[in-house]
């Protein structure tokens, strides 16, 4: 599913956090945001889900469009548009619930009450976030017992339970150690030939290793949005060089 | 200055201090050939070894930047530019060594550098060197506005050495005895050529580093365009 933002402008109060940004995102592809901390990066991925919904004083203009549709219009249910977006934060977020009951958990939400369904939608999901082998026998275990890297997949694989076609990352592995994160890399790596998925992470050789599309934000603008090899390679804009080079401020 | 830029600048420093080496050892090449000075052949030869402790040294340094500090863009473009550029030099240097060698081995073959005078071999040395300084300067002036100036002294030696060829041949029908001497100075006259080449490369390089353009094979891939 494409992704779109045009002439976007955000604002938190009189903060003008997001200025005039025009992106097109290719669906079943990845696509990494970088920039420095508060250049916007984060805003403009939430604004796919409309996650800075819930902040108050906060005002959108233009449009962001999910697979044709303005899901800033009236008409646009957020908990349906939910379905259809996914989001990973940071940090591991699992609910307070055992392995399974947290990848059935949008499932149940959603009304889905067959459990042979629930039952193969978990394992389906828990497959693709790759961590199946690894908690196939302890299933009704509290995800509180996982490690922080199983504990990441494992909310992936919550937000691919309710079958999303975009799935938004906020630096998804900069919590997680190595091993964890080369693992959430080779599953975002694999996941975009089903998904749409748009990463922001700190890490720019995380950016370089996984994705193919590369946006570099700095003060609430779009500097630069290019394939990713051409941004690591000869990026157009100094700016942009400056900072994945290390020479920024 | 941040110790990644300081790192880069030593490493600046290292091939363009190779870089001056191999200039001054082709710029001694030259005069022991054309004068068949055999002690300045063999410093030449003597200093082949500082040539390629360059080359291992620049190596080790480049892998270590790419190992500790993961370059991207001009960084990396630079790193890359360097590793081939220091190649480069160092066969450059071996064919200062190559030159140095043929003029120990035919005895400063002091009989024969009139004809070395009408197959102006001087001439040839001078445009390689002309163009080993003129890429030395780039890089030392981040600029390539002088690469088609360059690529040009490329095509003059180019046409010295079709021209030497056939002075040549008629010196072999004419003095049959010369033929094993006139085969090695075939040999010393496609390694000057071959030199042209490899400035032409090195600019090609720095091309690519410091404006981000690939010219390698391009004259090749229009040739064949309009063949």
């Amino acid at each position: 599913m494409k992704l779109e933002a045009k002439n976007v402008n955000f604002f938190y109060g009189d903060f003008h956090a997001l200025k005039d940004i025009n992106m097109q995102i290719d669906s079943n592809s990845v696509t990494a945001f970088i920039g420095p901390s508060g250049c916007g990066k984060s805003t403009f991925l939430r604004l796919f889900n409309r996650m800075n919904d819930l902040i108050d004083g906060t005002h959108l203009d233009g449009e962001c469009i999910v697979g044709g549709q303005n899901i800033y219009d009236k008409s646009v249910s957020v908990d349906e548009l939910r379905k259809t977006v996914g989001m990973v934060f940071q940090k591991p977020n699992p609910f307070p619930k055992s392995i399974f009951e947290n990848v059935a958990y949008g499932l149940r939400v959603n009304g889905v009450k067959d459990k042979k369904i629930i039952a193969e939608t978990v394992e389906k999901s828990l497959k693709q976030a790759a961590l199946w082998e690894e908690v196939k026998d302890k299933l009704k275990k509290s995800a509180f017992e996982l490690s922080g890297g199983q504990q990441q997949r494992l909310c992936i694989a919550r937000a691919l339970a309710i079958s999303p076609s975009v799935l938004l990352m906020d630096e998804p592995a900069s919590a997680l150690d190595p091993i964890s994160t080369s693992k959430i890399e080779e599953l975002i790596f694999e996941l975009k030939h089903d998904y749409t998925v748009v990463i922001v992470t700190h890490n720019m050789q995380q950016a370089a290793r996984v994705s193919d599309k590369t946006g570099f934000f700095m003060l609430g603008e779009l500097i630069e949005f290019n394939d990713t090899k051409k941004i690591f390679l000869s990026p157009d804009k100094e700016q942009t060089q400056n900072y994945i080079t290390g020479r920024f401020g | 200055m941040k110790h990644t830029e300081t790192e880069l600048l030593e490493l600046k420093k290292a091939i363009s201090d190779m870089w001056s080496l191999v200039h001054s050892q082709l710029e001694k090449a030259k005069t022991s050939l054309l004068t068949g000075d055999e002690e300045l052949a063999r410093v030449v030869m003597s200093r082949e070894k500082r040539v390629n402790a360059f080359e291992l040294k620049i190596d080790s340094d480049c892998e270590n930047y790419i190992a500790l500090y993961s370059p991207v863009a001009i960084d990396l473009r630079f790193v890359l530019s360097v590793l081939k550029i220091n190649k480069t030099l160092e066969r450059i240097g071996d064919f200062a060594d190559g030159i140095a060698r043929f003029v120990l081995e035919t005895d400063g073959h002091n009989q024969h550098l009139q004809l070395l005078k009408e197959l102006k071999i001087e001439d040839m040395f001078d445009c390689v060197l002309e163009m080993l300084e003129k890429d030395k300067l780039a890089l030392e002036e981040e600029n390539t506005a002088m690469a088609g100036v360059v690529f040009t002294i490329d095509n003059k030696v180019d046409d010295c050495y079709s021209d030497a060829i056939l002075v040549l041949a008629k010196h072999i029908t004419a003095h049959p005895e010369d033929v094993l001497y006139s085969l090695n100075v075939v040999t010393l006259l496609r390694k000057i050529e071959r030199i042209g080449d490899h400035c032409n490369n090195i600019m090609e390089e720095l091309v690519f580093y410091l404006d981000a353009k690939v010219l390698k094979h391009q004259k090749t891939a229009q040739d064949k365009d309009t063949e």
